[in-house]
């Protein structure tokens, strides 16, 4: 058994559970049964293919087609195992969940969201694994398209919308990574990744080629300013399908960028400019996604601009390593790729734990606006528990995953500025600023989306009759969290894995991040122990918990109303999500007004679209305009004037005859 | 194992000798109104009487409310068992590095925000705002003065730091000492007192997040506050003030270095205790406008470093 293997299973499992799914349409709980079943297992082989991929020898398998420039080739590699573990890991929730969750959408086509979805997993799989550029494409188009299809689902006006504006800037992407494909194609004379691979391009074509998939890809992962799409088209999808985009489909755009830069131009020297490029778009990425989230109140949308924010901050760690191989240095490059690995891990991670966990809020409740909530946590406790723990994550609370993979991320920072000169040492700086704005924001950000959704009391009917969700839900979360809880206090057993992925696609020896139970940056020798931290956590709050009950001699009470400073309570009073808003709008004001022209950019894409059909259109009637419409008229004029002489009188065609017999004896008489 | 002591030795210290920090500050602001005020002791009355009364809550609040005390209380336990106090070095090490300190910080903040929107006060609720947003505003500043630190020493881990410091032999004096200075404001901030004490304003918002909490968690949050006031400022010292602790694991050593450390935070707590009584609190919408001559500063010590002085 290989990774080829397990892969190909995957996929066709997919594929035939999707297409079983449309024609089993009539009757919806054999649909759903159907595409979660093909699902779970599909996602079971995909698991098995990652880890096989991560741990294994790198695997090239090609299957010839009839068409020459179209082989069937299939690369696992560290890196495409990594990506496939992840989006496997997510689509076996996704499907777990959807076997309750899917019940919500019976009206809108079960058989249909189960054909698609198989279909976007697969195609997704696909993107990781090709290792040709001809069927990356068509992979990446068959990702957009089933993805836009689960977008507009609900077949809703802002779904719609938000779905189209996603499938214009997909395509714009899409247009870009072709073109830098196809310039690397023109020059090698070869679709196959292996040709570019072996062919050393000119630091120009080179840095042409990496700034246009940069771009590209950037589209696809939301970067800012190509970001407006996400907030839209995401939080449209159903929620397990929302984990899924903004826990996987978004990291095949940062895995494009490492592939292109590290991988297909390994032949070609990396420019350090590109380093600097990629980590400055994250830091603008991580402050910026944050603080849109902060405004909003609907909960998915919110999550979605988070997705923004974690972006930001993988592309900071990615950028180190960019770094970190154009200055020859692999001990940065290894840090800074293995930050990157390890946050785009934990982010699919918490944020399909956080969509899944805003799934069941909307199950229960109907809506997906936090000012109708709150107090949710006593009727919904594993809900609010698993909720809380993906809030803490994405805060980058120790000992949980997200502190860990950002511990590596200012770490790496802060060891390229050690090495490099002062720009670098500015740039650097520029990064740390502003993952620690990011994660002050973010921090604010989950005690918004906890405390408003969870806690207090609850601020409609809705809230109030809101019920645990079913048991299939529950258990999709708490594969998650428990997740959330061991990638961050296991930290010390994964970081050496994420740092195998890094050393193989640097080609760099070890380095040694991770000794017992310490985590290590080998280049400065700092060091962190989450395991420890969280045993002490754990020991001293139970301590103090005890100590607290045995001190206090005055019992416990339980009260109706808050004291309120006096005032009578009402359930008005307690903060709401807006009263975040408008406190943080209060000291952060310039950067909300500068998000008018940041939105801006996306809707320029579509008027650029639109602007394009329209000329197209024009274009395309200009033929008819000047050639065929003159040629019809003319064909009609003459008609006209023909049907003037066929009049229909047999005395007028008589003489007709008589006047040619004229004519032509006149000729020959002339003649 | 004497490392382990020591930091075991400066955890228990910091919950015990809390009180009489901020009793002392409370009969300094005294004096200075001409009154004749309290006892030095007197937050430890405070908290013994606390300890009889009843532990109330509302209807509506869940465990975050329960937990916040003991957990705010907990971490930063932990934090004291890694500060240099006494010694220059960190007595343990792991957990000693500045990013897991400003981020172990963050957990509390939280709990603390969370449980005062979950006691349905909004006055508790807008507290909690402030003192999630008031972490917003000086994180960054924080973290730029550290990270220029780290670039003059070649390390992140403030035992280290303070090494490397203490010793004087950093690679740019003069940004070390601007770095000081943007550290040292930042952290004033983060006391939370006079004109910064935003998240507890009494006048505005009567006692800010605290507002619900009664009886032994209110003790519990008490103490902790004056707790973390404490750990910040011998986070300072031992990151750029490391001067007289103890270099070895000696009995004199560490006496001498236990007495050095008490005379520092004595003459810091003096002189915050100055400021806080000259100023008046600042509106809390002009608060971001002050905050930016930290960043200022912060940026000038960046500069200074880049340069190589």
């Amino acid at each position: 058994m290989s990774a080829s293997v397990l892969f190909l299973a995957s996929v066709a499992v997919s594929c035939v559970g999707g297409v079983l799914a449309l024609l089993a349409g009539r009757s919806v709980s054999a649909a759903k049964a159907v595409a979660c079943i093909a699902g779970v297992a599909a996602a079971i082989c995909g698991l098995g293919a990652g880890a096989m991929a991560i741990f294994g020898e790198p695997e090239l398998v090609s299957i010839a087609t009839p068409f020459s420039f179209a082989n069937f080739s299939l690369l696992f590699n560290p890196l495409s195992g990594l990506l496939v573990l992840v989006i496997s890991l997510l689509a076996l929730v996704a499907w777990v969940y959807g076997l309750s969750y899917f019940d919500e959408y019976k009206k809108h086509g079960v058989g249909a969201l189960g054909f698609f979805m198989n279909l976007f997993v697969a195609s997704m799989m696909g993107v990781i694994c090709t290792d040709n550029a001809f069927w990356f494409l068509v992979f990446f188009e068959l990702m957009s398209l089933t993805s836009y299809f689960l977008v507009i689902i609900e077949q809703k006006e802002t779904s719609i919308k938000g779905g189209f504006l996603y499938l214009v800037m997909a395509h714009a992407g899409f247009l870009l990574i072709m073109i830098s494909f196809f310039t690397m194609a023109g020059i090698t004379g070869s679709f196959e990744f292996q040709s570019f691979r072996e062919h050393g391009f000119s630091p120009v074509i080179a840095s042409l080629v990496f700034v246009l998939a940069f771009i590209g890809f950037g589209c696809k992962a939301g970067m800012v300013p190509f970001h407006s799409w996400l907030p839209q088209a995401h939080p449209a999808a159903p929620s397990n399908v929302s984990a899924l985009m903004s826990g996987g489909m978004i990291k095949i755009g940062v895995f494009g960028i490492v592939k292109v830069g590290l991988d297909l131009l390994s032949s070609s020297e990396v420019q350090l400019w590109w380093g600097v490029l990629v980590l400055l778009f994250g830091a603008a990425s991580s402050v910026l996604g944050v603080v849109y989230a902060l405004a909003e109140h609907d909960i998915k949308k919110l999550l979605a601009y988070h997705s923004v924010e974690n972006i930001g901050i993988i592309l900071l760690g990615v950028g180190v390593g960019f770094i970190g191989m154009a200055l020859g240095q692999p001990t940065i490059a290894v840090i800074g790729f293995m930050a990157g690995f390890y946050h785009l891990l934990n982010h699919a991670v918490f944020k399909g734990l956080l969509f899944l966990g805003a799934g069941s809020v909307l199950y229960a409740t109907g809506t997906r606006n936090m000012e109708k909530m709150g107090g949710l946590a006593r009727v919904m406790p594993v809900t609010a528990m698993c909720f809380l723990i993906g809030s803490l994550a994405i805060s980058a609370i120790p000992p949980l995953n997200g502190f860990v993979s950002e511990w590596y991320t200012y770490q790496s920072l802060f060891t390229t500025a050690f090495a490099g000169d002062a720009v670098i040492k500015v740039v650097a700086a520029f990064g740390a600023v502003a993952l620690a704005i990011t994660g002050a924001l973010a921090v604010t950000c989950f005690v918004k989306a906890y405390g408003v959704t969870f806690l207090s009391a609850p601020r409609s009917d809705v809230a109030r009759q809101a019920k645990e969700v079913p048991g299939p839900m529950k258990a999709g979360m708490v594969i998650l969290a428990a997740a959330c809880v061991f990638l961050g206090v296991g930290a010390p057993w994964v970081a050496p894995v994420m740092e195998h992925i890094a050393t193989a696609m640097t080609t760099a020896p070890t380095v040694g991040s991770a000794v017992g139970m310490e985590l290590v940056n080998p280049a400065i020798g700092s060091t962190v122990s989450t395991p420890l931290l969280a045993v002490l956590m754990i020991a001293l709050v139970a301590l103090l918990w005890g100590l607290r009950a045995a001190l206090g001699t005055g019992g416990t009470g339980v009260v109706r109303d808050p004291w309120a400073c006096g005032y009578k309570a009402e359930a008005e009073m307690p903060v709401i999500a807006t009263s975040f808003a408008s406190q943080v709008e209060m000291v952060l004001g310039p950067l909300y007004r500068m998000r008018s022209f940041m939105s801006a950019q996306s809707g320029k894409f579509v008027a650029l679209f639109q602007g394009t059909v329209k000329g197209a259109s024009v274009a395309e009637t200009a033929g008819d305009k000047y050639l065929v419409d003159t040629v019809a008229t003319l064909v009609v004029w003459l008609g006209q004037q023909v049907r003037k002489i066929e009049c229909g009188d047999f005395r007028v065609y008589i003489l007709y005859i008589v006047a040619a017999l004229v004519f032509f004896l006149c000729l020959s008489v002339l003649i | 194992m004497t490392e382990i002591i020591i930091a075991i030795v400066q955890a228990l210290l910091l919950m015990l000798l809390a009180p009489l920090v901020s009793g002392t500050a409370r009969w300094m602001r005294a004096k200075m109104h001409t009154r004749r005020g309290p006892s030095i002791l007197q937050d430890y009355y405070d908290i013994a009487k606390l300890l009889k009364r009843q532990d109330v809550r509302t209807q509506h609040s869940s465990f975050v409310f329960r937990l916040m005390p003991p957990l705010y209380m907990g971490v930063l336990l932990i934090l004291a068992c890694g500060m240099p106090m006494i010694t220059r070095a960190c007595p343990i090490p792991v957990l000693g590095d500045v990013i897991t300190i400003i981020y172990l910080l963050a957990l509390p903040r939280f709990f603390f925000a969370l449980a005062a929107v979950d006691s349905s006060d909004a006055y508790s609720g807008v507290g909690g705002i402030r003192e999630l947003i008031v972490g917003v505003l000086v994180e960054p500043s924080m973290m730029l003065a550290l990270f220029v630190a780290a670039l003059a020493t070649g390390t992140t881990n403030i035992g280290a730091m303070g090494e490397a410091i203490g010793s004087l032999s950093v690679t740019s004096p003069v940004a070390v000492v601007v770095a000081a200075a943007a550290f040292a404001l930042a952290c004033y901030v983060e006391l939370g007192k006079l004109p910064y004490d935003v998240a507890e304003a009494e006048q505005e918002l009567q006692e800010g997040p605290l507002a619900e909490y009664s009886g032994p968690s209110l003790a519990m949050a008490k103490a902790s506050l004056s707790m973390k006031q404490v750990i910040v400022v011998s986070w300072f010292i031992a990151v750029f003030l490391p001067f007289g602790s103890a270099t070895e694991l000696t009995i004199p050593a560490l006496a001498l270095g236990a007495l050095v450390f008490v005379v520092k935070v004595a003459a810091i707590f003096f002189i915050c205790s100055i400021v806080e009584n000259l100023v008046s609190r600042v509106r809390w919408k002009y608060m971001s406008r002050q905050t930016w001559t930290v960043v200022g500063v912060s940026v000038l010590a960046l500069v200074f470093c880049v340069l190589g002085i």
